[in-house]
Protein backbone atom coordinates (compact mmCIF):
# COMPACT_ATOMS: atom_id res chain seq x y z
CA UNK A 1 0.00 0.00 0.00
CA UNK A 2 2.79 2.40 0.85
CA UNK A 3 4.46 1.60 -2.45
CA UNK A 4 1.17 2.24 -4.17
CA UNK A 5 0.86 5.61 -2.53
CA UNK A 6 4.41 6.39 -3.53
CA UNK A 7 3.59 5.62 -7.15
CA UNK A 8 0.65 8.00 -6.97
CA UNK A 9 2.83 10.75 -5.59
CA UNK A 10 5.62 10.15 -8.08
CA UNK A 11 3.41 10.38 -11.09
CA UNK A 12 1.62 13.45 -9.79
CA UNK A 13 4.88 15.20 -8.99
CA UNK A 14 6.68 14.29 -12.18
CA UNK A 15 3.69 15.17 -14.30
CA UNK A 16 3.28 18.47 -12.53
CA UNK A 17 6.95 19.24 -12.87
CA UNK A 18 6.63 18.70 -16.59
CA UNK A 19 3.58 20.88 -16.92
CA UNK A 20 4.96 23.72 -14.88
CA UNK A 21 7.76 24.21 -17.38
CA UNK A 22 7.87 27.88 -18.11
CA UNK A 23 7.40 29.38 -21.52
CA UNK A 24 11.14 29.85 -21.85
CA UNK A 25 11.89 26.24 -21.00
CA UNK A 26 9.34 25.24 -23.56
CA UNK A 27 10.92 27.47 -26.12
CA UNK A 28 14.38 26.03 -25.49
CA UNK A 29 12.98 22.55 -25.89
CA UNK A 30 11.11 23.53 -29.01
CA UNK A 31 14.24 24.94 -30.63
CA UNK A 32 16.24 21.85 -29.71
CA UNK A 33 13.52 19.58 -31.08
CA UNK A 34 13.05 21.43 -34.35
CA UNK A 35 16.53 22.76 -35.14
CA UNK A 36 19.31 21.19 -33.07
CA UNK A 37 17.85 17.68 -33.12
CA UNK A 38 18.57 17.45 -36.85
CA UNK A 39 22.23 16.80 -36.02
CA UNK A 40 22.34 16.28 -32.29
CA UNK A 41 20.02 13.27 -32.17
CA UNK A 42 22.16 11.12 -34.43
CA UNK A 43 25.49 12.80 -33.82
CA UNK A 44 26.03 14.01 -37.38
CA UNK A 45 29.69 15.06 -37.96
CA UNK A 46 30.49 14.15 -34.38
CA UNK A 47 27.88 16.46 -32.96
CA UNK A 48 27.44 15.63 -29.27
CA UNK A 49 24.25 13.60 -28.97
CA UNK A 50 21.40 14.87 -26.82
CA UNK A 51 21.73 13.60 -23.28
CA UNK A 52 24.91 11.61 -24.00
CA UNK A 53 27.15 12.10 -21.01
CA UNK A 54 30.37 10.97 -22.67
CA UNK A 55 29.84 13.18 -25.69
CA UNK A 56 29.15 16.19 -23.54
CA UNK A 57 31.64 15.84 -20.69
CA UNK A 58 34.65 17.42 -22.44
CA UNK A 59 32.43 20.20 -23.77
CA UNK A 60 30.79 20.93 -20.45
CA UNK A 61 34.19 21.63 -18.98
CA UNK A 62 34.44 24.75 -21.14
CA UNK A 63 31.45 26.20 -19.33
CA UNK A 64 28.02 27.11 -20.61
CA UNK A 65 29.16 30.56 -21.77
CA UNK A 66 31.63 29.05 -24.22
CA UNK A 67 29.04 26.59 -25.49
CA UNK A 68 26.56 29.40 -26.10
CA UNK A 69 29.25 31.35 -27.94
CA UNK A 70 30.16 28.40 -30.14
CA UNK A 71 26.52 27.68 -30.88
CA UNK A 72 25.86 31.31 -31.64
CA UNK A 73 28.91 32.04 -33.79
CA UNK A 74 29.69 28.59 -35.10
CA UNK A 75 32.59 26.29 -34.21
CA UNK A 76 34.21 23.54 -36.32
CA UNK A 77 31.29 21.66 -37.94
CA UNK A 78 28.74 23.56 -35.88
CA UNK A 79 27.17 26.22 -38.11
CA UNK A 80 26.36 29.63 -36.58
CA UNK A 81 23.03 29.51 -34.76
CA UNK A 82 22.71 25.85 -35.67
CA UNK A 83 22.19 26.85 -39.28
CA UNK A 84 19.00 28.76 -38.56
CA UNK A 85 19.83 32.45 -38.91
CA UNK A 86 16.41 33.53 -37.66
CA UNK A 87 17.31 32.46 -34.12
CA UNK A 88 18.46 35.17 -31.74
CA UNK A 89 21.34 34.79 -29.30
CA UNK A 90 18.72 34.55 -26.58
CA UNK A 91 17.11 31.63 -28.42
CA UNK A 92 20.50 29.92 -28.64
CA UNK A 93 20.93 30.42 -24.90
CA UNK A 94 17.59 28.77 -24.20
CA UNK A 95 18.45 25.87 -26.48
CA UNK A 96 21.90 25.33 -24.95
CA UNK A 97 20.33 25.56 -21.52
CA UNK A 98 17.82 22.89 -22.45
CA UNK A 99 20.59 20.63 -23.80
CA UNK A 100 22.53 21.09 -20.55
CA UNK A 101 19.41 20.03 -18.72
CA UNK A 102 19.17 16.85 -20.80
CA UNK A 103 22.75 15.92 -19.93
CA UNK A 104 22.15 16.66 -16.26
CA UNK A 105 19.11 14.43 -16.27
CA UNK A 106 21.05 11.63 -17.94
CA UNK A 107 23.68 11.83 -15.23
CA UNK A 108 21.05 11.63 -12.53
CA UNK A 109 19.14 8.79 -14.14
CA UNK A 110 22.21 6.76 -15.16
CA UNK A 111 23.13 6.57 -11.50
CA UNK A 112 19.76 5.32 -10.38
CA UNK A 113 17.92 3.71 -13.28
CA UNK A 114 18.48 0.26 -14.70
CA UNK A 115 19.03 0.29 -18.45
CA UNK A 116 15.84 0.06 -20.43
CA UNK A 117 15.73 -1.19 -24.00
CA UNK A 118 15.54 1.60 -26.53
CA UNK A 119 12.03 2.42 -27.63
CA UNK A 120 10.70 2.33 -31.14
CA UNK A 121 10.35 5.91 -32.29
CA UNK A 122 8.26 6.89 -35.26
CA UNK A 123 11.43 7.69 -37.13
CA UNK A 124 12.78 4.16 -36.78
CA UNK A 125 9.62 2.67 -38.20
CA UNK A 126 9.95 4.74 -41.32
CA UNK A 127 13.60 3.79 -41.75
CA UNK A 128 13.73 0.03 -41.26
CA UNK A 129 17.07 -1.50 -40.47
CA UNK A 130 18.39 1.59 -38.79
CA UNK A 131 19.19 1.42 -35.13
CA UNK A 132 16.79 3.20 -32.89
CA UNK A 133 18.39 6.27 -31.37
CA UNK A 134 18.76 6.18 -27.64
CA UNK A 135 17.32 9.61 -27.19
CA UNK A 136 14.01 8.37 -28.42
CA UNK A 137 12.05 10.73 -26.22
CA UNK A 138 13.36 13.65 -28.18
CA UNK A 139 12.88 12.17 -31.61
CA UNK A 140 9.63 10.34 -31.07
CA UNK A 141 6.16 11.67 -30.63
CA UNK A 142 6.79 14.90 -32.50
CA UNK A 143 5.04 16.19 -35.55
CA UNK A 144 5.56 14.31 -38.82
CA UNK A 145 7.90 17.06 -39.96
CA UNK A 146 10.23 16.44 -37.03
CA UNK A 147 10.16 12.72 -37.58
CA UNK A 148 10.96 13.15 -41.24
CA UNK A 149 13.85 15.40 -40.32
CA UNK A 150 15.20 12.76 -37.98
CA UNK A 151 14.99 10.13 -40.71
CA UNK A 152 17.08 12.22 -43.06
CA UNK A 153 19.82 12.89 -40.59
CA UNK A 154 19.94 9.39 -39.19
CA UNK A 155 21.08 7.86 -42.46
CA UNK A 156 24.76 8.78 -42.18
CA UNK A 157 24.81 7.57 -38.60
CA UNK A 158 25.24 3.84 -39.15
CA UNK A 159 26.69 3.35 -35.71
CA UNK A 160 25.22 0.67 -33.47
CA UNK A 161 22.64 1.86 -31.03
CA UNK A 162 24.47 3.73 -28.32
CA UNK A 163 23.93 2.92 -24.70
CA UNK A 164 20.45 3.83 -23.66
CA UNK A 165 20.40 7.10 -21.85
CA UNK A 166 17.16 7.52 -20.01
CA UNK A 167 15.92 11.04 -20.47
CA UNK A 168 13.45 11.75 -17.76
CA UNK A 169 11.53 14.97 -17.63
CA UNK A 170 12.99 16.82 -14.67
CA UNK A 171 11.37 19.81 -13.19
CA UNK A 172 12.71 23.22 -14.16
CA UNK A 173 11.45 24.38 -10.76
CA UNK A 174 13.65 21.89 -8.98
CA UNK A 175 16.68 23.37 -10.68
CA UNK A 176 15.56 26.82 -9.65
CA UNK A 177 14.67 26.07 -6.08
CA UNK A 178 18.11 26.88 -4.73
CA UNK A 179 18.78 29.80 -7.01
CA UNK A 180 19.80 33.06 -5.39
CA UNK A 181 16.37 34.60 -5.05
CA UNK A 182 13.27 32.82 -6.18
CA UNK A 183 11.33 36.09 -6.35
CA UNK A 184 13.65 37.41 -9.04
CA UNK A 185 12.81 36.38 -12.54
CA UNK A 186 15.35 34.09 -14.17
CA UNK A 187 16.94 35.40 -17.35
CA UNK A 188 14.84 33.32 -19.69
CA UNK A 189 11.63 34.80 -18.33
CA UNK A 190 12.53 38.44 -18.85
CA UNK A 191 11.00 40.64 -21.55
CA UNK A 192 9.12 37.84 -23.27
CA UNK A 193 7.28 38.53 -26.52
CA UNK A 194 3.55 39.24 -25.98
CA UNK A 195 2.37 35.88 -27.30
CA UNK A 196 4.42 34.07 -24.66
CA UNK A 197 4.01 36.35 -21.67
CA UNK A 198 1.05 34.59 -20.08
CA UNK A 199 -1.49 37.42 -20.18
CA UNK A 200 -1.79 38.02 -23.92
CA UNK A 201 -3.94 35.60 -25.87
CA UNK A 202 -1.63 33.91 -28.37
CA UNK A 203 -4.66 33.01 -30.50
CA UNK A 204 -5.56 36.65 -31.01
CA UNK A 205 -4.36 37.96 -34.37
CA UNK A 206 -3.57 41.37 -32.86
CA UNK A 207 -1.11 39.85 -30.39
CA UNK A 208 1.25 38.98 -33.22
CA UNK A 209 1.35 42.60 -34.37
CA UNK A 210 2.45 44.02 -31.01
CA UNK A 211 6.02 45.13 -30.55
CA UNK A 212 8.29 42.84 -28.54
CA UNK A 213 9.64 44.53 -25.41
CA UNK A 214 13.14 43.21 -26.02
CA UNK A 215 13.26 44.94 -29.37
CA UNK A 216 12.16 48.23 -27.85
CA UNK A 217 14.57 47.96 -24.90
CA UNK A 218 17.67 46.93 -26.82
CA UNK A 219 19.04 50.47 -27.05
CA UNK A 220 17.99 51.61 -23.56
CA UNK A 221 20.00 51.65 -20.34
CA UNK A 222 19.67 48.47 -18.32
CA UNK A 223 18.48 48.02 -14.76
CA UNK A 224 18.18 45.03 -12.46
CA UNK A 225 14.47 45.02 -11.85
CA UNK A 226 11.09 45.97 -13.27
CA UNK A 227 11.27 46.11 -17.05
CA UNK A 228 15.06 45.73 -16.66
CA UNK A 229 15.27 49.24 -18.09
CA UNK A 230 16.68 52.27 -16.28
CA UNK A 231 14.03 54.72 -17.44
CA UNK A 232 15.48 57.77 -15.71
CA UNK A 233 18.92 57.17 -17.16
CA UNK A 234 17.49 56.46 -20.61
CA UNK A 235 15.55 59.71 -20.50
CA UNK A 236 18.57 61.67 -19.22
CA UNK A 237 20.75 60.27 -21.99
CA UNK A 238 18.15 61.08 -24.67
CA UNK A 239 17.81 57.39 -25.54
CA UNK A 240 14.09 58.07 -25.40
CA UNK A 241 12.33 61.36 -26.06
CA UNK A 242 8.83 61.00 -24.64
CA UNK A 243 6.54 63.95 -25.23
CA UNK A 244 5.55 66.17 -22.33
CA UNK A 245 2.51 67.41 -24.23
CA UNK A 246 -0.03 65.43 -26.19
CA UNK A 247 0.32 67.53 -29.33
CA UNK A 248 3.39 69.73 -28.98
CA UNK A 249 6.58 67.69 -29.32
CA UNK A 250 8.74 70.66 -28.32
CA UNK A 251 7.15 71.40 -24.96
CA UNK A 252 9.59 70.87 -22.10
CA UNK A 253 8.78 70.04 -18.49
CA UNK A 254 9.38 72.50 -15.65
CA UNK A 255 12.02 70.64 -13.72
CA UNK A 256 12.34 71.38 -10.01
CA UNK A 257 15.77 70.54 -8.64
CA UNK A 258 15.02 70.11 -4.95
CA UNK A 259 16.00 67.18 -2.77
CA UNK A 260 13.93 66.29 0.29
CA UNK A 261 15.76 64.26 2.91
CA UNK A 262 13.63 62.08 5.15
CA UNK A 263 15.22 60.66 8.23
CA UNK A 264 14.03 57.15 8.84
CA UNK A 265 13.78 54.98 11.92
CA UNK A 266 16.04 51.99 12.43
CA UNK A 267 19.26 51.23 10.68
CA UNK A 268 18.22 51.89 7.10
CA UNK A 269 19.94 54.82 5.38
CA UNK A 270 17.84 57.98 5.18
CA UNK A 271 15.71 58.63 2.14
CA UNK A 272 16.63 61.29 -0.36
CA UNK A 273 13.67 62.22 -2.52
CA UNK A 274 14.74 64.04 -5.70
CA UNK A 275 12.13 66.34 -7.20
CA UNK A 276 14.30 66.56 -10.31
CA UNK A 277 13.80 63.06 -11.67
CA UNK A 278 10.13 63.11 -10.74
CA UNK A 279 9.32 66.42 -12.40
CA UNK A 280 10.95 65.20 -15.60
CA UNK A 281 8.07 62.78 -15.93
CA UNK A 282 5.24 64.16 -13.83
CA UNK A 283 3.23 67.26 -13.14
CA UNK A 284 3.10 68.70 -9.59
CA UNK A 285 -0.61 67.94 -9.52
CA UNK A 286 0.05 64.24 -9.94
CA UNK A 287 1.35 64.01 -6.37
CA UNK A 288 0.31 67.24 -4.63
CA UNK A 289 -1.84 67.53 -2.65
CA UNK A 290 -3.75 64.26 -3.08
CA UNK A 291 -0.90 61.85 -2.39
CA UNK A 292 1.62 64.05 -0.57
CA UNK A 293 0.76 67.19 1.37
CA UNK A 294 3.38 69.71 0.24
CA UNK A 295 4.56 70.51 3.74
CA UNK A 296 7.54 69.22 5.66
CA UNK A 297 6.58 66.66 8.28
CA UNK A 298 2.97 66.47 7.15
CA UNK A 299 3.23 63.08 5.50
CA UNK A 300 3.52 59.94 7.55
CA UNK A 301 5.13 57.51 5.14
CA UNK A 302 5.75 53.85 5.88
CA UNK A 303 7.03 50.91 3.88
CA UNK A 304 3.83 49.07 4.83
CA UNK A 305 1.66 51.61 3.05
CA UNK A 306 4.08 51.76 0.12
CA UNK A 307 3.83 48.00 -0.27
CA UNK A 308 0.06 48.38 -0.18
CA UNK A 309 0.26 50.65 -3.19
CA UNK A 310 -0.10 53.99 -1.41
CA UNK A 311 2.17 57.05 -1.24
CA UNK A 312 5.39 56.21 -3.16
CA UNK A 313 3.77 52.85 -3.89
CA UNK A 314 1.23 54.52 -6.16
CA UNK A 315 3.94 54.29 -8.83
CA UNK A 316 6.89 52.42 -7.27
CA UNK A 317 6.01 48.75 -7.34
CA UNK A 318 3.60 49.22 -10.22
CA UNK A 319 5.41 50.99 -13.03
CA UNK A 320 8.31 53.03 -11.65
CA UNK A 321 11.26 51.01 -10.29
CA UNK A 322 10.02 48.47 -7.76
CA UNK A 323 10.58 48.60 -4.01
CA UNK A 324 13.15 45.80 -4.23
CA UNK A 325 15.62 48.54 -5.14
CA UNK A 326 15.97 49.70 -1.50
CA UNK A 327 19.10 51.76 -1.96
CA UNK A 328 17.76 53.87 -4.78
CA UNK A 329 15.64 55.72 -2.19
CA UNK A 330 17.44 54.84 1.04
CA UNK A 331 20.60 56.38 -0.28
CA UNK A 332 21.96 58.63 2.48
CA UNK A 333 24.00 56.75 5.04
CA UNK A 334 23.52 57.75 8.66
CA UNK A 335 26.48 59.16 10.52
CA UNK A 336 28.31 56.50 12.55
CA UNK A 337 27.38 56.52 16.23
CA UNK A 338 30.20 56.91 18.68
CA UNK B 1 8.60 3.39 -10.87
CA UNK B 2 5.23 2.65 -12.44
CA UNK B 3 4.17 -0.76 -11.23
CA UNK B 4 1.04 -1.99 -12.94
CA UNK B 5 1.42 -5.65 -12.04
CA UNK B 6 -0.65 -5.28 -8.95
CA UNK B 7 -4.04 -6.85 -8.79
CA UNK B 8 -5.72 -3.47 -8.65
CA UNK B 9 -5.74 -0.24 -10.52
CA UNK B 10 -2.15 0.90 -11.14
CA UNK B 11 -0.76 3.80 -9.17
CA UNK B 12 -0.43 6.12 -12.10
CA UNK B 13 -4.16 6.53 -12.68
CA UNK B 14 -4.92 8.31 -9.41
CA UNK B 15 -1.54 9.97 -9.79
CA UNK B 16 -2.69 11.48 -13.04
CA UNK B 17 -5.93 12.53 -11.40
CA UNK B 18 -4.09 14.25 -8.53
CA UNK B 19 -1.86 16.02 -11.05
CA UNK B 20 -4.82 17.26 -13.06
CA UNK B 21 -6.58 18.56 -9.98
CA UNK B 22 -3.51 20.50 -8.86
CA UNK B 23 -3.01 21.80 -12.39
CA UNK B 24 -6.57 23.05 -12.56
CA UNK B 25 -6.27 24.78 -9.21
CA UNK B 26 -2.90 26.39 -9.78
CA UNK B 27 -2.81 29.23 -12.29
CA UNK B 28 -0.11 29.12 -14.95
CA UNK B 29 2.68 31.56 -14.14
CA UNK B 30 2.45 34.74 -16.18
CA UNK B 31 5.64 36.56 -17.01
CA UNK B 32 4.50 39.65 -18.85
CA UNK B 33 6.17 43.04 -18.58
CA UNK B 34 6.29 44.91 -15.31
CA UNK B 35 3.54 47.52 -15.34
CA UNK B 36 1.37 45.95 -18.02
CA UNK B 37 -2.20 46.81 -17.03
CA UNK B 38 -5.01 44.37 -17.72
CA UNK B 39 -8.38 46.14 -17.83
CA UNK B 40 -11.34 43.86 -17.55
CA UNK B 41 -14.07 46.12 -16.23
CA UNK B 42 -16.53 45.25 -18.98
CA UNK B 43 -14.66 43.17 -21.56
CA UNK B 44 -15.55 39.67 -20.38
CA UNK B 45 -19.25 40.50 -20.05
CA UNK B 46 -19.20 42.04 -23.51
CA UNK B 47 -17.59 38.94 -25.02
CA UNK B 48 -14.35 40.74 -25.80
CA UNK B 49 -10.86 39.81 -24.67
CA UNK B 50 -9.65 42.01 -21.79
CA UNK B 51 -7.69 45.09 -22.88
CA UNK B 52 -3.97 45.18 -22.09
CA UNK B 53 -2.23 48.51 -21.70
CA UNK B 54 1.56 48.17 -22.05
CA UNK B 55 2.97 50.90 -19.81
CA UNK B 56 6.50 50.41 -21.16
CA UNK B 57 5.46 51.05 -24.75
CA UNK B 58 3.77 54.32 -23.84
CA UNK B 59 6.58 55.46 -21.50
CA UNK B 60 8.93 55.50 -24.45
CA UNK B 61 6.62 57.95 -26.23
CA UNK B 62 4.95 60.03 -23.55
CA UNK B 63 5.80 61.23 -20.06
CA UNK B 64 3.50 60.14 -17.24
CA UNK B 65 2.04 63.62 -17.00
CA UNK B 66 0.35 63.50 -20.39
CA UNK B 67 -2.04 60.69 -19.47
CA UNK B 68 -2.13 61.01 -15.70
CA UNK B 69 -2.53 64.79 -15.47
CA UNK B 70 -3.80 66.04 -18.83
CA UNK B 71 -6.03 63.12 -19.81
CA UNK B 72 -7.21 62.33 -16.30
CA UNK B 73 -6.23 58.70 -15.93
CA UNK B 74 -6.30 57.80 -12.23
CA UNK B 75 -3.34 55.87 -10.84
CA UNK B 76 -5.39 52.73 -10.35
CA UNK B 77 -5.92 49.69 -12.52
CA UNK B 78 -9.63 49.44 -13.19
CA UNK B 79 -10.19 52.78 -11.43
CA UNK B 80 -11.01 54.61 -14.66
CA UNK B 81 -14.44 54.04 -16.08
CA UNK B 82 -13.30 53.61 -19.66
CA UNK B 83 -15.88 52.63 -22.25
CA UNK B 84 -15.66 52.43 -26.01
CA UNK B 85 -18.20 55.26 -26.28
CA UNK B 86 -15.94 57.58 -24.33
CA UNK B 87 -12.92 56.50 -26.35
CA UNK B 88 -14.72 57.24 -29.61
CA UNK B 89 -15.69 60.62 -28.14
CA UNK B 90 -12.01 61.37 -27.65
CA UNK B 91 -11.73 60.68 -23.94
CA UNK B 92 -9.11 58.44 -22.27
CA UNK B 93 -7.37 56.27 -24.91
CA UNK B 94 -9.35 58.09 -27.58
CA UNK B 95 -7.35 61.27 -27.02
CA UNK B 96 -4.56 59.66 -29.05
CA UNK B 97 -6.08 56.54 -30.54
CA UNK B 98 -8.09 58.44 -33.12
CA UNK B 99 -6.13 57.72 -36.27
CA UNK B 100 -4.35 61.02 -35.81
CA UNK B 101 -1.72 60.64 -33.08
CA UNK B 102 -1.97 56.86 -32.85
CA UNK B 103 -3.90 54.19 -34.71
CA UNK B 104 -7.67 54.33 -34.24
CA UNK B 105 -10.25 52.16 -32.52
CA UNK B 106 -10.95 49.93 -35.50
CA UNK B 107 -7.94 47.86 -34.46
CA UNK B 108 -9.93 46.15 -31.73
CA UNK B 109 -7.59 43.22 -31.24
CA UNK B 110 -4.46 45.27 -30.62
CA UNK B 111 -5.82 46.38 -27.23
CA UNK B 112 -8.33 43.61 -26.60
CA UNK B 113 -5.59 41.03 -26.71
CA UNK B 114 -5.67 39.49 -23.23
CA UNK B 115 -6.53 35.93 -22.34
CA UNK B 116 -10.25 35.76 -21.55
CA UNK B 117 -11.04 35.86 -17.81
CA UNK B 118 -7.78 37.59 -16.88
CA UNK B 119 -8.60 39.82 -13.93
CA UNK B 120 -7.96 43.55 -13.82
CA UNK B 121 -4.40 44.02 -12.55
CA UNK B 122 -1.11 45.83 -12.75
CA UNK B 123 1.03 42.94 -13.81
CA UNK B 124 4.03 42.17 -11.59
CA UNK B 125 3.06 44.89 -9.12
CA UNK B 126 4.07 44.56 -5.49
CA UNK B 127 0.43 44.22 -4.50
CA UNK B 128 -0.13 41.45 -6.98
CA UNK B 129 3.02 39.56 -6.04
CA UNK B 130 2.94 39.84 -2.26
CA UNK B 131 -0.63 40.32 -1.24
CA UNK B 132 -3.21 39.38 -3.79
CA UNK B 133 -2.29 36.54 -6.13
CA UNK B 134 -4.30 36.95 -9.30
CA UNK B 135 -7.48 34.95 -9.29
CA UNK B 136 -9.56 34.55 -12.39
CA UNK B 137 -12.68 36.67 -12.37
CA UNK B 138 -11.73 38.46 -9.14
CA UNK B 139 -13.77 41.60 -8.78
CA UNK B 140 -12.05 44.81 -7.88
Amino acid sequence: MTEYMRNVLWVALLGLAGFQASAAEEKGKQIVDTVCAACHVAGVLNAPKLGDIQDWMPRLQQGEEALIKHADEGFNAMPPKGGNASLSTEDIKLAVHHMMGLVGESIVSSKSATPTPPGKPAAAEKAPGKPAPASDKVAAGKSPVDSARSVVVEKPAARPAPKPAVIAKASPESRRVNSFNRLLRPAEQRNLPPAKDGIHDAENDGTEVLQHPKEAFSSLDKANSGNRVDWVKSLGGDKITPRYDLLDPDKRPMVLDLNIVREVKGSMPDVVYPHKQHTEWLDCSNCHPAIFIPKKGANNISMASILMGEQCGVCHGKVAFPVAECRKCHSKNKPMKK
Amino acid sequence: MINSRKGRCPGWIPGLAVMLVILLLGPAPATAEYGDVVINNYSDQAGMRPAIFPHWFHRIRFRCKVCHADLGFQFKAGGNDITMLKIIDGEFCGACHNGDIAWSVENCNLCHSGKPNTSTQVHQSTLQKLLAPAKPKAKE
